[in-house]
């Protein structure tokens, strides 16, 4: 008996993992893209982060009391990423590779103006210091809500909107300067 | 100042697309978790008939899963390696 306990666990552990792999790559995929600033690092910084999550799933899985596992995978690649800086002693060297997409512009002149304004936030964002640019790429690029980006953070709710609000104002005041 | 750029969160969520991860990356990442799950369970099911009745052999099963997260973990290092060089 116990072993079939353990066969049937370990395979519905596997199903659950797929799906949340399946829901969840884009997400740990973009995270990573614009907190690393390039696809290499990026696609490294994604296959270990579901590797690290696959070894500690079950454990957080009865940890998580049912809440969604996002901000826990998104924390897994903050630290994994932190590491990868800590190691080379540096943030992002360069701009993130342009391939932003753009919505409907309607000139060219309009598209040019567009273009540059969205460079000059992305370079803004690149610029904010480390914990308000992770809120930031957590609310706009994954649409996380408070909640969640408070628990990728380990930040209370009511920290994690001071934050989110303080990184807009800032982002905005460098951007318009 | 803050006049100067209308629906600003508006942009930000434009400059901040999410950005689909390349399709050889998912197609990669789905053999190593897969690799990694057949290894574990291969260990298991070698093990569970004879062997799991005795209490010397139940961390046995624990370390293949272990094993096949540090084999996972050490493609992934040595893949990268290959990338730098």
């Amino acid at each position: 008996m116990a072993e079939q306990h353990t066969r049937k666990s370990k395979a519905q552990l596997d199903e659950e993992f797929s799906e949340l792999y399946r829901a969840h790559l884009r997400d740990v995929y973009s995270y990573s893209y614009y907190r690393v600033g390039n696809h290499h690092d990026a696609e490294d910084l994604t296959e270990q982060t579901f590797l690290q999550a696959y070894r500690h799933f079950e454990r957080a899985q009865r940890e998580s009391d049912g809440r969604p596992l996002r901000p826990w995978l998104i924390r897994i690649a903050h630290n994994l990423a932190a590491n990868l800086y800590r190691d080379r002693s540096r943030r992002p060297a360069s701009p993130i590779e342009d391939g932003t997409p753009l919505a409907d512009p309607h000139t060219t002149e309009e598209l040019v103006e567009e273009r540059e304004e969205l460079s000059r936030i992305l370079s803004g964002v690149q610029e904010l210091p480390d914990d308000r640019r992770e809120a930031l790429i957590m609310r706009f690029a994954l649409g996380m809500d408070n909640r969640e980006i408070a628990r990728a953070l380990g930040r209370s709710d009511g920290a994690t909107k001071v934050l989110i609000h303080r990184a807009i104002k800032q982002l905005e005041g460098r951007v318009n300067e | 100042m803050s006049e100067a750029v209308p629906n600003f969160e508006g942009l930000l969520r434009q400059a901040l697309a999410p950005v689909d991860p390349p399709e050889d990356l998912a197609q990669r990442l789905e053999s190593t978790l897969t690799s990694i799950t057949e290894l574990a369970a291969g260990e298991l099911e070698a093990w569970e008939l004879s062997a799991m009745r005795d209490p010397r052999n139940w961390v046995r099963p624990a370390a293949a899963v272990v094993v096949g997260g540090s084999a996972g973990v050490a493609l992934v290092i040595l893949r990268a390696r290959r990338r730098i060089r």
